[in-house]
């Protein structure tokens, strides 16, 4: 299916982007696989969220931002060649705190379809539960789907907002410290959740996390003032890095 | 100017100054067999046997140690590496350790015998051993790649002067079967010492581990064919 | 002699809740003593039938329909143009010198008195226009007094909707303007509601502006014709219409009628309640628009993770 860009689903080239005269990211070249779990690690205020919100261009809301360089999805560029409706469409978003429409379940995760253009409502219905099933939540809301949604928990919330993201079926999923609200049990349904979801979206998540880090991605990029610094799979890089820096994180020796 | 985890720094450093200090009584304990074993001295043998314990309690000191590191600290990379070296040398030292007090063992059985023959091989192998495990620990304390990679280059010297042993001892009994006795001893000796040296090679291993990463088999036994080949009987290391 | 902390708290406490009652004391009186004072005319009759002419027994029908009704219009000219601007001065403007004028612009106008705005009416919508006194041309007047508080209570309704709500919905592929439809209003809707009780009930009390601009006469209406552009219509906007607070006014300063005082305190007393009944209604309305909108509330939190 993407045969031509050789599993490489998202990569940028000579990326940089300034805030004002805030030199945010320097040279950013990755290459995010497909249908993996690509985790961005890094020191608060590294560029990690920064570098994530440029895959699907959610910078564009800053005023002062302006973006040199290339992102390509699927080869084709994501500034240049990709209406940011569809390319939202095809790359979503979910954010650190849990933010759900003051609407009720139901209409919460039927906004995203119905935005694009859905109407039936036996489609609706459809794609409802297939995306709250997908998130694992089904069950634990299937009676209160008209009910609001803020009056879920917070680890519910978040799985909402993930079933939410599904329901517009995009190809990758942006995930901006999804847990880091959470708690412990929370965190960790969340990450069984990105497990059974890493064979058919390709997922990137920023995280503070260390160890989440080292349980559910596949490759791992450390971050350090707008740099990559190092970029491997992720057993290498916490077992045995390369760069002395990427240890001293890793193993939290901050001078 | 202190680094983040300072305190998971000094359980490090705790951690590594234990396995100095059971390193040092291995150590000691191979330098007071040899001796034991040259002067047949029974009571430095039993001395030896009975600090055993010692070092056995070390091991399962250091392990406990390790496993709460693990548990509580959550290590990464160069530190997993680390205590995860830490908890596979324990193991060989121990053994290291067994085989010496095993070695003690043998001289306290055979302290009232006179040595069929003057002890020339084996102290020999004795020396060469004792110094791979000296050079292995070091290697391991000052994380030196080098020195680990000479104890692994020992390993056939060891190999080799057990094969003539082996083979002198069965001439032995070949021509005077009442020297059978000694001679069966003097053969768990020899395969003691190997073990040991073997052991350290292990050591040396791992300390290669802890720096790169990579674990390798280092020791690699040069004429291997032999093996399968029986050098017991065939002789392929200059006059036997 | 050192007060201590807790006995500072105490008093405040107790001041607090004295001036809490003081208030609502005050608005029972108030209501009190004027539902008492017009109670001989709290009646159907009294509601629905007109004025009549130097003599006992008028009512104040027309007059309350009136106000009624300009207050339906000025509310549907008012509404879409305060939440566009609001929509605007919140979503839209850059913070820069020019925003900063419009802003200063609304301010000022919100701080115009209402007899100059009546005059400015008069002006324009009466005599520029040519079309004399009409209850279209006291909406506008009002609507222009109105539009400050409108803009300001959208503009602060609509920056109360947390920026995470309009991030996840442009996130998902939505436009801006779908997300200010589809999200940001219906979540701004209570704060739109009470931005447009304050200014109905403003339009209710108003009787400056509308003195010059819907003028102090009704013309006999026939209620039984629906027809807008009718001239006996009272659905026509394009005619004079009095309404009830121009009313009360006239009926206390004229006084031609022998039973004017009753009159008067009759038709306060309506009045009042009819901005009760009013803001009562809204509210409800607003309630419903949102329960639409946000679904049942669950009664309690869900524990379950």
């Amino acid at each position: 299916m993407d045969d031509n860009n050789n599993g490489l689903k998202i990569y940028t080239e000579n990326l940089n982007l300034f805030y004002g005269d805030i030199h945010a990211l320097k040279e950013v070249n990755i290459e995010v696989e497909e249908k993996k779990v690509t985790a961005l690690i890094g020191p608060s205020g590294c560029g990690k969220s920064t570098f994530l919100k440029t895959l699907n261009r959610m910078n564009d809301l800053i005023p002062a931002v302006r973006i040199t360089g290339d992102v390509y999805l699927d080869s084709l560029n994501v500034y240049r060649q990709y209406d940011i409706v569809e390319l939202r469409k095809r790359i979503g978003m979910v954010f650190q705190k849990p933010n759900p429409f003051p609407m009720s379940v139901y209409d919460n995760i039927a906004y995203g379809p119905r935005i694009h253009g859905v109407r039936s409502k036996s489609k609706l219905d459809e794609i409802v539960y297939r995306s709250l099933t997908n998130a694992a939540l089904w069950n634990e809301v299937k009676d209160r789907l008209r009910q609001n949604a803020l009056g879920l928990s917070g680890g519910q919330q978040q799985r909402l907002c993930i079933a939410r993201v599904l329901a517009v079926e995009p190809e990758v999923v942006l995930m901006d410290e999804p847990t880091s609200a959470l708690d412990p049990i929370s965190t960790l349904k969340i990450e069984d959740l990105i497990d059974e979801l890493k064979g058919k979206y390709t997922i990137v998540i920023v995280t503070h996390n260390m160890q989440q880090a080292g349980r559910i991605s596949d490759k791992t990029a450390f971050f350090l003032h707008g740099e990559i610094v190092e970029y491997n799979d992720t057993e290498k890089i916490f077992s045995r890095p390369n760069d002395k820096r990427t240890e001293d994180y890793i193993t939290g020796r901050f001078g | 100017m202190t680094t983040t985890r300072h305190y998971f720094d000094k359980e490090l450093e705790a951690l590594h100054l234990q396995l100095i200090k059971m390193g040092s009584l291995v150590e000691e304990s191979i330098e007071n067999t040899i001796l034991a074993l040259k002067k047949q001295d029974v009571e430095l043998a039993r001395k030896i046997f009975w600090n055993d314990d010692v070092i056995d309690g070390m091991e399962q000191k250091i392990e406990k140690m390790c496993l709460n590191l693990i548990a509580r600290q959550q290590p990464l990379a160069g530190d997993l590496r680390t205590i995860s070296t830490a908890l596979k040398i324990i193991t060989d030292m121990e053994r290291i350790a067994d085989h010496s007090a095993d070695i003690a063992e043998i001289t306290i059985r055979m302290a009232n015998e006179k040595y069929i023959k003057p002890l020339i091989d084996i102290p020999r192998m004795a020396e060469l051993a004792k110094q791979m495990v000296n050079k292995a620990i070091d290697a391991f304390i000052r994380q030196d790649m080098g020195l680990a990679r000479e104890v692994c280059r020992s390993d056939d010297a060891v190999d080799d002067l057990f094969s003539r042993i082996v083979l002198e001892l069965i001439n032995i009994v070949k021509n005077d079967p009442e020297t059978i006795e000694q001679v069966i001893n003097f053969m768990f000796i020899a395969k003691y010492l190997e073990r040991m040296a073997d052991h350290a090679t292990n050591i040396g291993e791992w300390v290669v581990f802890n720096v790169t990463g990579e674990h390798a088999h280092l020791a690699r036994h040069e004429n291997k064919d032999d093996r399968i080949n029986n050098p017991f009987v065939k002789n392929t290391i200059g006059d036997g | 002699m050192r007060v201590k902390p807790q006995t500072t708290d105490r008093i405040a406490t107790m001041a607090i809740y004295a001036v809490a009652c003081l208030v609502v004391l005050l608005l029972v009186f108030f209501v009190g003593y004027l539902l008492c004072h017009g109670a001989s005319r709290l009646n159907l009759h009294f509601i629905l039938s007109s004025p009549v002419f130097m003599k006992e027994g008028g009512g104040i029908g027309p007059q309350l329909f009136n106000s009624l009704y300009l207050v339906f219009l000025s509310m549907l000219i008012t509404l879409p143009v305060g939440l566009s601007a609001g929509i605007y001065m919140a979503e839209y403007a850059k913070p820069n010198r020019l925003t900063a004028a419009i802003r200063f612009c609304i301010e000022a106008l919100a701080s115009l008195p209402s007899i100059v705005i009546g005059l400015f009416g008069l002006l324009v919508f009466v005599n520029l226009t040519g079309w004399s006194y009409t209850l279209i041309g006291g909406a506008l007047a009002v609507s222009i007094l109105n539009l400050p508080v409108i803009t300001r209570i959208s503009e602060d309704a609509i920056r109360s909707v947390p920026p995470s709500i309009k991030e996840a919905s442009l996130a998902l592929g939505a436009t801006r303007w779908q997300t200010i439809v589809k999200v940001i209003i219906p979540s701004a809707v209570p704060g739109l509601v009470t931005g447009a009780v304050i200014a109905s009930g403003r339009v209710f009390g108003e009787a400056a502006a509308l003195l010059y601009t819907a003028g102090m006469s009704s013309p006999n209406l026939n209620f039984s014709n629906l027809n807008p552009f009718s001239a006996s219509s009272p659905l026509n906007p394009f005619r004079p219409a009095e309404t009830l607070a121009v009313y009360i006014w006239q009926v206390n300063s004229e006084g031609l009628a022998p039973d004017a005082r009753q009159i008067a305190d009759g038709a306060s007393a309506i009045l009042i309640i009819a901005v009760f009944l009013f803001n009562i209604g809204s509210r409800l309305l607003g309630r419903r628009i949102k329960a639409r909108f946000a679904g049942k509330e669950s009664g309690r939190r869900i524990v379950k993770i």
